[in-house]
């Protein structure tokens, strides 16, 4: 029994290692409240509170106790928690049954799970409605810079 | 693996992620990334190797593996390893700097808490005690 007790004990720790390591998602815990502004490259799973803005590239997790204030910028976002402010996703934001948006949503790709409350307004720029991800991902590798000079030298 | 943590959570700000402003919260809290401004917390703080904090700390247990320019308060301990770096003037009720760390300020010993209730702010071995100190307070 202590063996097992030992080994399970290795695992935790493993864990861990693995995932500070592996040190791609960030994650901020329910008890956590920041002022300020979060920026980078990699995911992020927020649980607590957040006054001020969110920029990264990559995917934001907004679960449910989380409540923001502010701006929250990021190429995939999806929310089950409250947010107060501008949801802006470069790539797609997708709202979960637990969701209370108050506010403004910009973002190419949408979607909606019943249950959900959103007061405020959408935009979704740019008609970007293709269908492969490879196309999305090069479209907001690129955007839209080459097509202006083009015009221009024209 | 090593002690346990103070609170029942822990945040992670990651490698590429930078965050500028205010923490707080009952939270232990582990860095790889970079900080900016002001940590508050009632949790542990654990700067990681590749965390880069330009803020000034405060917290239960402070573990230093990386950089930190600030003042840093820890009410039981404070930790630096010998990658780690501090830049800045710390409180704490005990110290523990190993050997190859690099500390360039003021230091100060506080009486904490877990001080006060009969345990000596003694050296780095905290595991046993510290189960003993955290039935005290409560």
């Amino acid at each position: 029994m202590p063996l097992f007790g030992k080994k399970k004990k290795d695992e935790k720790s493993q864990r861990i290692q693995t995932a500070v390591s592996q040190n791609e998602t960030s994650y901020f815990g329910k008890n956590l409240m920041i002022k300020g502004r979060i920026s980078g490259n990699g995911n992020v799973i927020i649980l607590g509170g957040l006054e001020g803005e969110f920029n990264l590239r990559g995917r934001v997790k907004i679960a449910e106790p989380a409540k923001i204030k502010g701006e929250v910028k990021a190429d995939f976002i999806s929310v089950n928690g409250s947010v107060k402010g501008t949801l802006s996703a470069q790539q797609q934001l997708h709202l979960e049954k637990t969701a209370r948006i108050e506010g403004q949503i910009i973002t190419p790709k949408l979607s909606i799970d019943e249950g959900a409350a959103f007061n405020g307004e959408i935009t979704m720029g740019g008609n970007k409605t293709k269908p492969s991800e490879a196309a999305a991902d090069e479209a907001a590798a690129v955007p839209q810079k080459p097509d202006a000079t083009k015009s221009d030298s024209l | 693996m090593q002690k346990a943590t103070t609170a029942d959570s822990t945040s992670l700000v990651s490698k590429n992620v930078r965050i500028e402003g205010e923490i707080e919260g009952p939270e232990n809290l582990h860095v790889e990334g970079y900080i900016k401004g002001a940590i508050s917390i009632s949790g542990d703080i654990f700067v990681g190797n590749t965390g880069i904090v330009d803020a000034d700390l405060e917290a239960k247990n402070i573990v230093i593996q990386g950089e930190v320019t600030g003042n840093v308060t820890a009410h039981k301990q404070l930790e630096i390893h010998p990658s780690g770096k501090l830049i800045g003037d710390c409180i704490a009720a005990s110290i523990d700097i190993k050997e190859g760390a690099v500390f360039e300020g003021r230091s100060m010993m506080m009486k904490s808490a877990g001080a006060a209730a009969g345990k000596p702010p003694a050296p780095a071995r905290l595991q046993p005690q510290q189960s003993q100190k955290k039935r005290q307070p409560k």
